[in-house]
């Protein structure tokens, strides 16, 4: 498969999309919420068993979620409680009728918009204006266009034209890696740097609590989800709605990480809810006859050398609590200067930012060529109906079907994990960390994480040779496809590679991870070094740092 | 393709025609359904089609009349919806590679191979992912001692797969009153255990030749289980799978039974023969000595805390004595938790 040269982006990689569904959305809104209502009402609708069960499902998730909350006598408690209370007792098709009304608030909460003049907004005047704000430092240019610096330091690489012809040939899920806020940024100028119109993405609704943000999200296509919603009847509303999209051609993204990654490694866990629904639209596609009735899958990483909240993330990590704060409210995140002043950094930084895009997968987890068809790992093309069909017609099979999205998930993180670009800041803090940990065998994490600087401190020259060795395996395993690493990474010898390191670290954490005196290297911040030497774990690489590093 | 179908059963492939896949044919025939059985070699198959009976492997079991065997490799992909995979493990690649031409999406194939293949670690499933492009994919596994099956002894065996479909085909195929078939959505689990038992049944015989009572056999099985199930957790296993038919059931059978090969490797080297004079007058490979070394050499990269494996590993490939290689595992000045300790700390970072 042809790969991207490395090197900066040659400008646009393509004139800015002007077609796809997305353009007239604002015209089928209404339409798409009634079918995501009807068939809702299709699947429960005359059975009384279903509907009791998923309206009383739906109260006493929400009593219980509205009390946690420590809510008393909101009407929206009442509602509910008033609803437990006296579902049983209802006829037929008030049950039905309750269950249509919160079907459609529901989908009428998630729905998004999109606004042609918000988008040509966005993709212009946005960037002119922010690049006064964000000229890189020590240029002497007045004004410098924000798509330009943004193609200077955002490096699309892999199999982009790939993804390019597939956005033709059917429906495209883009699945990237999620490790920051500013990852829908950085993946909705990409797309729009590819050629793709925008793609209709699911965020956090407490992501839209930044009017400036919420203004550009809810107007290019971001539709809401409500995370603290966790019953079946919102769940369902929330699937049929992507189910939906993707059947009517608009290419989405999801992030099946489920929020973004909190130990700063590479995603192998994935949540398999939404992912499943490009199978459902596949089938759903071929029962109708639709003329493109493929879904592409196509995973692809987002590899910063710096992440913007890597001390809240590996905090919450750390707490070992991650699932209960699901929603992080208040991090760096939520501070306007400190993106801005983060922005900044990454853009006027020697390093790039490099958006890896892997080989295209279908919903079945087989890979995809660029002329749309999915073969087998023995290069065999693929008769996808036959994965499908029941006595020759295509058919839904729950079990079967949740069975396929589960080896699908298993494919994502696999292409995760060879399509992770390793970078100067990743390696050094491995490095490190690995070597005081070696040192000090008797430690468990928490212990290890409270190290002193003069407990850390490790010659330069020890440093050095263990990087190398490190860099070595690295670049065998690249070799191999297994693992992919940066131009400086590649290329650099030791020094030159920590220096880069040090000084990504430098421009953005006030406490660095790790700090360089006259001949050694100490940890900083030992919580951060952890959360970037985590990018390199699962590749059996631990066993190479050797006892002769204890100095 | 139609897989099941009450009336018109559909035609059943099953691939290898050693004692295993004979008998499994056989069943599927009872059962109603027009069986190929699939041999390499065209004479066998002929000499099978002319006298009902496996001479070479089950000449006391005379075949329904529903098996026909073939040494056409690829009509049995172009006639079979459900296909038996039960070629020796070292087999497997090649086979399903040339088998793939034939196959799509809406084939099942359930293999009865007990191996992991060296170097790759890979499991038999893994590689059947690997060569065709199908997902439907099972492995049977279980306490098997085929002449017993074939007797019509009661006995059980456990269809694991991620699909239902695969699990209902393949008891819909199988299952006789003396035939019990169980489903398992763990495949992971079921096939380490398969395979790696042949280790443990090595080390049995060891221990009976070395002339050691029931006490040192019943160590030897438990704690083998124990670090068969801490392997199989580390790959995705559930540890409940190992309690089970395709785990303990089928390390009894094993173990318990003098005329396992693998038991016999074990019994002469504990008697003082080389493994070279043991490998030269046994016709087939005992699977389990292929398989200590593949384990052990993972166990070693992989840091997990495998003693009777390396301990039988010691004895075939490094020249160590039984006595020795055994009596180390109840070394006393060896902390026994060591490896789980320090398994538990790098399993936080």
């Amino acid at each position: 498969m042809p790969m991207t040269p490395p090197g900066p982006n040659p400008g646009p990689l393509a004139a800015p999309a002007a077609d796809g569904p997305i353009f007239h959305f604002n015209r089928d809104r209404d339409g798409i919420v009634d079918e995501v209502v009807d068939r809702e009402l299709a699947r429960v609708g005359g059975s009384v068993d279903a509907l009791e069960l998923a309206l009383n499902d739906a109260a006493y998730s929400e009593i219980t979620r509205l009390e946690k909350a420590g809510r008393r006598q909101t009407p929206e408690l009442n509602f509910w409680r008033e609803l437990h209370r006296t579902l049983g007792g209802k006829p037929l098709a008030e049950k039905e009728a309750i269950y249509r009304r919160l079907a459609t608030g529901y989908a009428r909460d998630i729905v998004g918009n999109f606004d042609l003049k918000a988008y040509r907004f966005a993709t212009s005047v946005v960037p002119m204006g922010l690049s006064l704000i964000m000229r890189p430092q020590g240029t002497s240019r007045r004004f410098v266009n924000m798509n330009t610096t943004l193609t200077e330091r955002v490096r699309i690489q892999g199999h982009v034209e790939t993804l390019q012809a597939l956005a033709k040939k059917g429906t495209v899920i883009l699945v990237p890696t999620h490790s920051s806020n500013l990852d829908s940024i950085v993946i909705g100028w990409a797309i729009y740097h590819l050629g793709l119109p925008p793609f209709t993405y699911g965020a956090g609704k407490n992501l839209f609590t930044n009017p400036i943000l919420s203004y550009f999200m809810r107007n290019l296509g971001a539709y809401r989800v409500d995370r603290r919603l966790t019953h079946g009847l919102y769940k369902d509303v929330l699937k049929t709605y992507s189910t939906v999209l993707l059947e009517r051609g608009y290419h989405s993204l999801f992030f099946p990480g489920g929020g973004r990654c909190r130990s700063g490694a590479i995603e192998q866990k994935l949540k398999l809810g939404l992912l499943g629904t490009g199978l459902t639209a596949y089938i759903n596609n071929l029962q109708r006859g639709a003329a493109n009735p493929n879904v592409y899958i196509v995973p692809c990483t987002l590899n910063y050398p710096l992440v913007l909240e890597a001390a809240t993330l590996i905090d919450d990590q750390l707490q070992q609590v991650g699932r209960s704060r699901y929603i992080i409210e208040d991090d760096e995140f939520s501070h306007a200067t400190l993106v801005g002043r983060f922005i900044k950094q990454v853009l006027s930084m020697d390093v790039s930012v490099v958006i890896q895009i892997g080989e295209p997968l279908d919903p079945f987890g087989n890979r995809v060529g660029p002329d749309g068809r999915s073969y087998d790992k023995r290069g065999r093309e693929i008769d996808l109906r036959k994965y499908v069909e029941v006595h020759g017609v295509p058919q839904h099979q729950a079990q079967r079907d949740q069975q396929y999205t589960k080896e699908l998930g298993v494919a994502i993180a696999d292409a995760y994990t060879r399509n992770n670009v390793i970078m100067p800041s990743h390696l050094v803090a491995f490095t490190l960390f690995q070597i005081l940990k070696r040192r000090h065998p008797k430690l468990d994490l928490f212990k290890l994480l409270r190290l002193g600087e003069e407990a850390s401190s490790v010659p330069l020259a020890d440093f050095y040779r263990q990087l190398e060795l490190l860099r070595d395996e690295l670049l065998m395993l690249s070799e191999q496809g297994r693992i992919m690493v940066s131009g400086v990474v590649r290329k650099g010898p030791a020094e030159a590679i920590t220096a880069n390191a040090l000084r990504s670290f430098g421009m953005f954490h006030a406490v660095p991870p790790l700090c360089r005196s006259d001949a050694a290297l100490s940890a900083g911040d030992m919580k951060l070094l952890l959360f970037y030497q985590n990018r390199l774990s699962g590749y059996g690489l631990e066993a190479l740092v050797s006892e002769e590093a204890q100095a | 393709m139609t897989v099941l179908d009450a009336t018109g059963r559909p035609r059943v492939g099953v691939l290898g025609g050693g004692s295993w896949g004979t008998v499994l044919a056989h069943l599927a025939a009872s059962n109603g359904y027009p069986v190929s059985l699939w041999l390499r070699d065209p004479e066998a198959a002929a000499a099978i089609n002319a006298t009902h009976r496996n001479a070479k492997y089950l000449p006391d079991l005379e075949l329904h009349p529903g098996v026909t065997a073939t040494a056409d490799l690829l009509a049995i992909g172009r006639d079979c919806g459900v296909i038996l995979v039960v070629v020796p493990s070292h087999a497997l690649r090649e086979t399903m590679a040339r088998l793939g031409d034939t196959l799509d999406g809406s084939h099942i194939l359930i293999h009865a191979i007990k191996g992991i293949e060296p170097d790759s670690f890979m499991r038999m499933s893994q590689i059947l992912l690997e060569e065709t492009c199908c997902k439907k994919i099972g492995v049977l596994s279980g306490p098997n001692l085929a002449k017993e099956v074939a007797l019509g002894h009661p006995s059980a065996t456990v269809i694991a797969s991620g699909y239902q479909e695969v699990i209902e085909a393949g008891s819909e195929i199988l299952r006789s009153k003396a035939f019990r078939v169980y489903g398992n959505p763990d495949v992971v689990g079921t096939e380490i255990g398969g395979s790696l038992k042949n280790i443990l049944a090595i080390a049995s015989g060891m221990a009976d030749g070395l002339g050691f009572g029931d006490n040192t056999k019943a160590l030897l099985l438990t704690r083998g289980l124990a670090e068969v199930t801490r392997l199989g957790v580390g790959l995705g296993a559930d540890p409940m799978t190992f309690s089970g038919l395709s785990g303990i059931g089928d390390l009894m059978a094993t173990c318990f039974s003098p005329l396992s090969r693998n038991y016999q490797v074990g019994n002469r080297l504990a008697k003082g023969e080389s493994l070279d004079a043991i490998r030269s007058d046994m016709r087939q490979v005992a699977e389990g000595v292929r398989t200590t070394k593949t384990v052990a050499r993972y166990a070693r990269t992989h840091g997990i805390y495998m003693p009777i494996t390396e301990g039988i590993y010691r004895i075939l490939y490094e020249g160590a004595t039984p006595k020795e290689a055994l009596s180390g595992l109840l070394d006393v000045s060896r902390n026994p938790y060591e490896g789980d300790a320090a398994k538990r700390v790098a399993g936080m970072l």
